[in-house]
């Protein structure tokens, strides 16, 4: 018996509709067909009238969810790919994230978004979007890496009473197996050191967890022990565990998928050097995809991205400071 | 409609008086639409006003003192000066607070009426109204749409006060009439004259009782012409003098107060003891409003989750005007 | 042939240029490998341009006389087709190098190949590279155990550059955590910090031998005995009353001058060494002198030095001939640019020309220690022969 990452989001998203008579799912082509990567398969079905599907219409799909949320319902939006949510960027970061701090009503929405990059998918359906939504007040933004975190972050997001940003990597969808969901759960807001060390701290999210372990791996036969931890929510973000790791090691590298300006990278970066100086004993260290959009091409696109292999490299660049 | 003419008069003379911070809009010109639209909506129904419905916020039972005090700064208004102006409201009691960008609460309402749907309430409709200018923009358009393909109750009425800002319709759109548009939704608009009370009335009531009994989305294109400026700030000289002299420039007011007149159903006494009673009640409630109390940066909790244990914390605590 | 060009090297800190004084060799000659092949002149000495490599002299374009700042182009060098190979590099390259305009900074035709920084991207600057160089966590942990630099001095680094790591430093730590330990005193400590600190300046030190004979002959006869360090104390501050610029502090450039002639001793006390300080010693006669010397000697033994007895004096003097030592070169103390040592006396022969024989003679070496900012060699060893010659009259003191 196994679970994948995209099962374990269907799971979740199954559980709060039977748990909760005022979760809704609303997105293009969720309903009787599914979703375009079958997150809301059978869904429609199960749960008759609660699964709908939208026009193309990404800015009136938040805004009919911030509205449903008003009149007491929950609703979780698919965004068909992260790419897409800018038309809908608008109701997300002006309306929904100030609806609470202006009026005192809670927006308890949750929208989820299919993102980074995959072989061949190419600018539009490659991106991730999470620095730019936890750039704004008002939002929540997690990032699930395992298939755990996937189904019960999920289920958390729904209860949370602000809107949250449920980034979700379609690169994990159909390769990340578990052997079983979970029965508990790391509280949403705490990072997990995936892989306990002593002469480096990688500190990563959603997919490149994956690349930073196997770089953390290949380091070990050399003599180095890495440790690896998953930040699991961008925003709010767990800044203890990240200093209490860069307390053990000294040295810091930060690892992402999205653009290299600005971004979780270097917000981690940022916190460590202004509250814990004192603890670095070397500069830290960024790794992100290269300043440019996300190409087409199988070659070009392994070349833009951090890999497992870019990750060792400014690993032991790092040690060697 | 007197008393938010009023209100209005008053929050414009405080602004040339540099009382108020920020800008001041009016609804001068726009009180007959927009108070139809207030005096058909019930609790329960949801209400997006806009820039200039002042007098459908009264109607529906927004108090003088919400207005008075979010455009002050008070900390006791509704928005405790997180925002300001016409961006005030009770979501919670259904009056949704604008956004500044345009069309933006069309689909808001409609989430609401999904709500409704969702919950088993009947009877219930939503207000969105719009502006000529607003209707260019795609969050009309997808929200408009949204609404007839979920043949949702709602009443969407269009205000073309001829204006957006210093834009006359003819730079804004090309069809003959706003009300053409709905055709292209699956819809029929309503047509009324928004310098006449009673036609907008009508016409209103109808377009409500309509989504009420479940006949779908309905539109409403009033026409008339903006009697201010976009803003305080703005002297509105740039509109046509021959649409000031034309009957869709007559003042819904002066039309009101001479029907009145003319029927025998007031007396001038009459009308000027309504304005009086407007005065005063607006008069105390300016008086109030001054006399209290400014945010305090200090004693805000400058918390923008409902879930606080989420929250971070940025500033340097030495420096930070976080309580 | 690849012609190399003679450049103008950085002759020392803060020299900028030098002038031509001679060509040790000519167009058309010979030159080895670094032989010296330019005779410049710089405000401190005169000092040779070497060859860059092995082979014949091409040009010299400099002009006897001139001056060239670093960097600049003299002439040039062909390369020999051993040297090509010897350097790995292609001896048929035909053009020169264009020499810049006006000679300043290094033409980037170098034969030699250059330094890999270990650390990619921008360099790491001259101050952050290095055992010198202290992370933010080396230094936080540095503060916490309340060391200083000189206490990492020869701890080998694996970092960049050399640099010690903070796991090279928390081995070290551990390391000593195997090795006996005793506490040091907190008198050791301070004594540990004020040698640090002194140690910032360059320091160096003369000497002059002091011959006995008319000292030990006064003092057979003093009553109560007066210690040799007090005739050197009250010697050094009649030289220093003639001219105390010797004693003053270097300022930023100004030299500021002791207001008062206060000298004060050194005096071993348990695990340190105390200085109390006699004030206005130039004006005070040897006899007045001495109650109050013996006085603050045993005071400092039993570690009751009053505080108006510590501090304040512009120089110090310290008998390490007590320790048997001939000779030692001590720190001044940290505020302070002169310490007087005295040496341990003994008989040594000494030519005597009017006897034309060795005569045996009781002599100590005097020694001088001092900031070498203030003052040079010359005005150090005029001191101190103004101190010899005036001990030479100890019944003037």
């Amino acid at each position: 018996m196994s679970i994948t990452y995209l099962e374990a989001i269907r799971e979740a998203q199954a559980k709060a509709l039977a748990d909760d008579p005022r979760v809704f799912i609303y997105g293009q082509d969720v309903g009787a067909f599914g979703g375009a990567f079958k997150a809301t398969k059978n869904l429609a079905k199960e749960f008759p009238g609660r699964v709908l599907d939208a026009p193309i219409s990404e800015d009136a799909i938040v805004g009919a969810a911030i509205g449903a949320a008003i009149n007491g319902m929950r609703p979780i939006i698919e965004m068909q790919f992260a790419d897409f949510s800018t038309p809908g960027f608008n109701q997300i970061v002006n309306q929904a994230a100030t609806l609470y701090w202006r009026t005192q009503v809670p927006c308890p929405i949750t929208i989820r978004l299919p993102s980074g990059g995959t072989s061949g998918a190419g600018p539009f359906h490659s991106q991730s979007m999470e620095s730019l939504y936890a750039h704004y007040p008002g939002l929540i933004v997690m990032t699930p890496a395992t298939v755990e975190d996937a189904y019960s972050m999920l289920l958390e997001a729904v209860a949370i009473d602000d809107p949250v940003i449920f980034c979700e990597h379609k690169r994990l969808y159909y390769h990340l197996k578990a052997p079983a969901l979970p029965t508990e759960a790391m509280p949403v807001g705490k990072a997990r050191i995936h892989r306990p060390g002593r002469d480096l701290t990688i500190v990563a999210y959603s997919a490149m967890l994956h690349d930073a372990l196997a770089a953390a791996e290949e380091l070990a036969g050399e003599g180095a022990e890495i440790e690896v931890v998953d930040l699991r929510t961008i925003k709010p973000m767990d800044t203890d565990t990240i200093m209490a790791s860069v307390a053990r090691t000294g040295r810091l590298l930060c690892v992402g998928e999205s653009f290299p300006w600005g971004g979780v990278t270097a917000e981690v970066v940022a916190r460590v050097a202004t509250e814990g100086f004192a603890l670095l004993d070397a500069p830290p260290q960024r790794l992100n995809a290269k300043d440019t959009p996300i190409p087409y091409h199988p070659k070009l696109w392994l070349g833009h991205r951090p890999t497992a292999e870019s990750v060792c490299a400014a690993a032991r660049h790092l040690l060697q400071m | 409609m007197v008393l938010s003419r009023v209100l209005d008069d008053k929050m414009a003379g405080l602004y040339r008086a540099g009382k108020i911070h920020g800008g001041v809009f009016l609804g001068r010109g726009q009180e007959a639409l927009s108070v139809s639209v207030g005096l058909a909506l019930r609790e329960g129904d949801v209400f997006a006003p806009l820039i200039r419905d002042g007098a459908g916020r009264l109607a529906f039972g927004e108090p003088v003192l919400d207005a008075v005090r979010t455009f002050l700064g008070s900390a006791l208004g509704p928005m405790r000066g997180r925002d300001g102006n016409v961006h005030r409201g009770r979501p919670g009691e259904g009056l949704l607070a604008m956004i500044s960008h345009l069309g933006a609460m069309i689909s808001v309402v409609n989430g609401a009426l999904l709500a409704h749907r969702f919950q088993n309430l009947k009877g219930l409709v939503g207000a969105a109204c719009i502006g000529d200018g607003g209707t260019s923009t795609g969050a009309f358009h997808e929200g408009l749409n949204q609404a007839a393909v979920e043949r949702l109750p709602l009443v969407l009425v269009v205000a073309n006060n001829q204006y957006a800002y210093s834009t006359p319709t003819r730079r804004q759109f090309a069809c003959d009439d706003l009300a053409d548009k709905a055709a292209g939704y699956g819809l029929s608009a309503r047509r009324a004259d928004g310098t006449d009370l009673e036609d907008c009335l009508r016409v209103i009531a109808a377009a409500v009782a309509d989504a009420r009994a479940g006949g779908g989305p309905q539109m409403v294109v009033a026409r008339l012409l903006r009697l201010c400026g976009h803003g305080e700030h703005d002297d509105a000289h740039y509109i046509d003098p021959q649409l000031k002299q034309s009957p869709l420039g007559r003042d819904c007011l002066a039309v009101a107060e001479e029907r009145l007149l003319r029927e025998g159903w007031a007396d001038a006494e009459a009308i000027r003891a309504l304005r009086q009673k407007a005065a005063r009640e607006v008069d105390k409630a300016v008086a109030t409003v001054q006399r209290e109390p400014a945010p305090d940066p200090y004693k805000e909790n400058w918390c923008a989750l409902a879930s606080r244990h989420l929250s971070e914390m940025f500033e340097n605590p030495a420096l930070s005007t976080h309580s | 042939m690849k012609q190399l060009p003679i450049i103008m090297p950085q002759l020392g800190e803060s020299i900028a240029e030098a002038t031509i004084v001679s060509f040790l060799v000519k167009p058309g000659d010979f030159a080895a490998a670094d032989q010296d092949v330019i005779e410049v002149e710089t405000n401190k000495a005169a000092m040779n341009v070497a060859s860059p490599c092995g082979g014949t002299v091409i040009s010299i374009t400099a002009k006897i006389g001139e001056s060239y700042p670093v960097g600049a182009v003299l002439g040039y060098v062909q390369l020999s087709p051993q040297e090509a190979l010897r350097l790995g590099l292609d001896a048929q390259e035909s053009a020169p190098p264009p020499s810049p305009a006006n000679g300043a900074g290094r033409v980037e035709a170098d034969a030699r190949p250059g330094v890999q920084p270990m650390v990619r991207g921008l360099p790491v600057p001259a101050h952050a590279a290095g055992a010198s160089y202290m992370s933010p966590r080396m230094k936080a942990r540095m503060h916490e155990l309340g060391l200083h630099a000189a206490d990492l001095a020869g701890l080998p680094g694996s970092g960049a550059a050399g640099r010690v790591t903070i796991q090279d430093f928390e081995k070290f730590l551990a390391h000593l955590e195997s090795s006996k330990l005793t506490s040091a005193s907190s008198m050791r400590v301070a004594v540990a910090d004020a040698m640090r600190r002194s140690w910032t300046r360059p320091l160096a030190t003369v000497a002059l031998p002091c011959p006995l004979e008319a000292m030990l002959a006064h003092r057979k006869m003093s009553e109560p005995k007066i210690g040799p360090a007090l005739y050197a104390l009250r010697s050094l501050a009649l030289a220093l009353a003639e001219n105390s610029a010797p004693a003053g502090r270097l300022i930023g450039n100004k030299i500021v001058h002791p207001p008062s002639i206060d000298v004060g001793f050194a005096v071993e006390a348990e695990e340190g060494v105390l200085v109390p300080v006699l004030r206005d010693v130039d004006v005070h006669p040897l006899q007045t002198l001495v109650g109050r010397y013996n006085e603050l000697i045993e005071l400092a033994r039993q570690r009751r030095l009053p505080p108006e007895a510590t501090g304040g004096s512009i120089a110090t003097v310290t008998n390490f001939g007590t320790f048997g030592l001939t000779w030692a070169t001590p720190i001044p103390l940290p505020e302070q640019t002169l310490v007087l040592g005295l040496g341990a006396g003994r008989k040594v022969p000494s030519w005597d020309d009017k006897k034309n024989q060795f005569v045996p003679v009781t002599e100590a070496n005097l020694t001088l220690s001092f900031d070498h900012r203030v003052l040079d060699g010359g005005a150090a060893g005029r001191l101190l022969a103004r101190v010899v010659s005036l001990l030479q009259t100890p019944e003037k003191l």
